[in-house]
């Protein structure tokens, strides 16, 4: 019996991970000024328990071109999967977030969840964002979110009647909003490529 | 409650009655089978069409030729065999009473509960114009209406009386090369409705459309086209069902709604063509071009659709924010059951300066069926302060459904805000257990938790518009407890 219009996404390509039951994999991706990068990964959860935490913060300045294409394919049940991209895009820079989840038939008791939020800083930047959710079974929790904005106005204005000058108002800002999704270990970098960007 | 129970009362929830399925007895006289341009010619010479509407069907019928059927929507969409339709089919008229509706098809109406004669209903006075297969019967109240100015008529009249006012707004919106159904809607369409609000004027009624299939192997491919001119108002519903059968039909539609500015228009649908049976046979290929565009500063477009029927939705109303300072909405309630194919959402593309637009969509699907949403919201270099916000729920009841989502958001604009957030789930057993003791029973819970999770689309509706979706969402989904 067919299930609807569902594709096994991996018939036609191998996944980049594949996570196993009880196993937990964990990515971050870091994309700085200067930096164009296409990235395209796929995963796919083919046992009990497998999780899988993704990700990734991007700053353009520049002329950049920064591509995102990430499948996560939940083929069994009870796994649990979670995405977060945040990115700052300025300059003449594109930035493309392809974002799919698809739940198998059967994979009942999945838990998926992905975020992607940026900010332009300049008038020629561009953003495009389109985060998927393909559902073919019922008791699942799924949700996605994705917005693109500027930087709130609200808050630089508090931080500058508390003497905070605009400069240092705005990086604090942008640090704020790529700390969840920046890596222990590459904090240094990331705060110092945001102070130059300003 | 254990599995059984809930796949009993799911199974006696999702087999609810099309009531709306029967057939009318008249005489109809038909155009032959098939599509060439033989076949517009005959439809706009029964039309008694003027030389430059048929120039335009034929060139809209030159560019569908060299067009492809479209593939990227989330659909099984069995192939369609565009020879094989009957595209002009209307009742025949009794030769001594021309002027005279016929008994049948006022019948028909009656039995639909759409009144064809003027008289108050209930929850007030609402304007109808009656499409039965390929001809208007009636328009209602077209004397009262007049006085004010409004002109509210099937199109084929308006192509007759108004031919300046036709001529400068069709296909302004929806171009008839703009895709392949608007296409082949531009070359064959037949009748719909056609409605002009002048310059400051408030229409005091609600103005209707409503759609009835009828003839076998027929389509129908109605066009409206509303204009609402500066400072103006209109709240517009449009209705449709069709008999049950086991042959799939299309309906290909175009709609087009020029808002000026600071005129305001509110867009009702409730869609209830005939969703196929229990095992997906017959049912009608809905795939319309739904577009509004608010032209000048401060005009506001509102959609709001219930879509209960149908085998396959192909749909996304769509608004051209151009003017500054305007905005529109979309609020959706899409239901699939059985093997029912959905593939519908909205397009908001800001132009103007400081426009908004807000979309509120809510999926339920159950039985095999599957139910997409499918958006674009995009924020053009000039659209400063533009600002969108989209929800996008789905409920999943049963485990052999569907649900998925595909917007596509863009912005070029670094002062625009765009905010989608989309969530599935299943009907909390929470809420059903807090039901349930409480004495309600599973099936109606389900039915209060679905109209509780659609409430804040359905409280959009004009009012009788509201009772009829609520009942049409007990009826297409009562009892189903995932």
């Amino acid at each position: 019996m067919g299930y609807g219009n569902y594709r096994d996404p991996f018939a036609g390509r191998r996944p980049e991970y594949v996570v196993r039951a009880g196993e937990k994999l964990s990515l971050s991706f870091v994309v700085l000024p200067g930096e164009s990068r296409d990235i395209d990964i796929a995963v796919d959860l083919v046992g009990d328990g497998a999780e899988v935490d993704l990700k990734g913060l991007y700053l353009c300045t520049g002329d950049e071109q920064v591509n995102f294409r990430i499948l996560v394919h939940h083929r069994v049940p009870g796994c649990l999967s979670h995405q977060l991209f945040n990115g700052l895009a300025g300059g003449t820079s594109r930035v493309r977030f392809e974002g799919r989840i698809v739940v198998a038939p059967d994979a009942q008791k999945t838990e998926a969840y992905q975020e992607n939020h940026n900010i332009l800083l300049s008038d020629s930047a561009r953003v495009e964002t389109t985060p998927q959710l393909e559902i073919y079974a019922d008791d699942v929790k799924c949700s996605h979110g994705a917005t693109i904005g500027r930087l709130d106005e609200d808050a630089q204005f508090y931080m500058r009647t508390r003497g905070i000058p605009e400069k240092e108002a705005r990086v604090l800002q942008m640090i704020s909003f790529l700390s969840p999704v920046t890596p222990e270990g590459e904090r240094e970098r990331v705060e110092s490529a945001l102070a130059d960007s300003v | 409650m254990d599995r059984n129970e809930e796949n009993t009362i799911i199974q006696e929830f999702t087999s609810g009655e099309y009531k709306e399925g029967f057939v009318t007895d008249v005489e109809q006289d038909f155009v032959p089978k098939g599509l060439n341009e033989d076949i517009i010619r005959t439809i706009s010479r029964l039309k008694e069409e003027p030389e430059w509407l048929l120039e335009f069907r034929l060139d809209a019928f030159r560019k569908w030729q060299k067009m492809e059927m479209p593939d990227w929507a989330h659909l099984d969409l069995p192939p369609i065999d565009f020879q094989d339709i009957i595209y002009y089919a209307a009742p025949r008229k009794d030769k001594d009473r021309p002027k005279e509706i016929d008994p049948k098809l006022a019948e028909t109406f009656e039995k639909l509960g759409i009144p064809l004669k003027e008289r108050d209903v209930l929850a007030g006075v609402v304007a109808v114009d009656a499409v039965f297969d390929s001809v208007s019967v009636t328009t209602t109240f077209r004397k009262t209406l007049a006085e004010k100015g409004i002109i509210f008529c099937s199109f084929s009249e308006a192509v007759k009386e108004h031919p300046d006012l036709v001529r400068k707004y069709l296909a302004t919106v929806v171009p008839s090369g703009d895709n392949y159904f608007a296409a082949l809607n531009s070359a064959v369409f037949s009748d719909g409705s056609f409605c002009y609000i002048p310059k400051g004027v408030r229409c005091p009624m609600d103005l209707s459309s409503y759609f009835r299939i009828n003839a076998r192997g027929t389509g129908q491919f109605e066009r409206t086209l509303i204009v609402a001119d500066e400072g103006s108002y209109v709240s517009y519903m449009e209705g449709c069902t069709a008999p049950m059968r086991d042959e799939q039909q299309l309906h290909a539609a175009v709609v087009e709604i020029i808002v000026e500015k600071d005129a305001d228009v509110k867009y009702s649908t409730v869609q209830n063509w005939y969703p196929g049976d229990a095992e997906g046979r017959g049912g009608i290929l809905n795939l319309v071009t739904k577009r509004g565009i608010c032209k000048g500063s401060g005009a506001h477009l509102s959609w709001t659709q219930v879509e209960t029927g149908s085998a396959i939705t192909w749909k996304y109303p769509s608004t051209i924010l151009k003017g500054d300072n305007s905005a529109s909405e979309f609020y959706s309630v899409a239901v699939t059951n059985n093997f029912q194919q959905a593939d519908t959402g909205t397009k908001m593309v800001h132009i103007g300066r400081n426009t908004k637009s807000r979309i509120v969509s809510k999926g339920i699907s159950a039985g095999r069926s599957q139910n997409s949403y499918r958006g674009l919201v995009r924020m053009n270099a000039g659209a400063q302060n533009a600002r969108n916000y989209s929800q996008c729920d789905s409920l999943l009841i049963g485990s052999r459904c569907g649900a998925h989502t595909f917007p596509v958001i863009r912005s070029d604009n670094p002062t625009a805000v765009v905010e989608h957030e989309a969530t599935t789930s299943k009907i909390s057993e929470d809420q059903l257990f807090y039901c349930n003791q409480r004495g309600i029973g599973p099936e109606e819970a389900v039915g209060l938790i679905v109209n509780g999770y659609a409430r804040e689309v359905l409280s959009r509706l004009p009012m009788e518009f509201a009772v009829e979706a609520q009942k049409l969402l007990q009826v297409s989904l009562e009892g189903s407890v995932g």
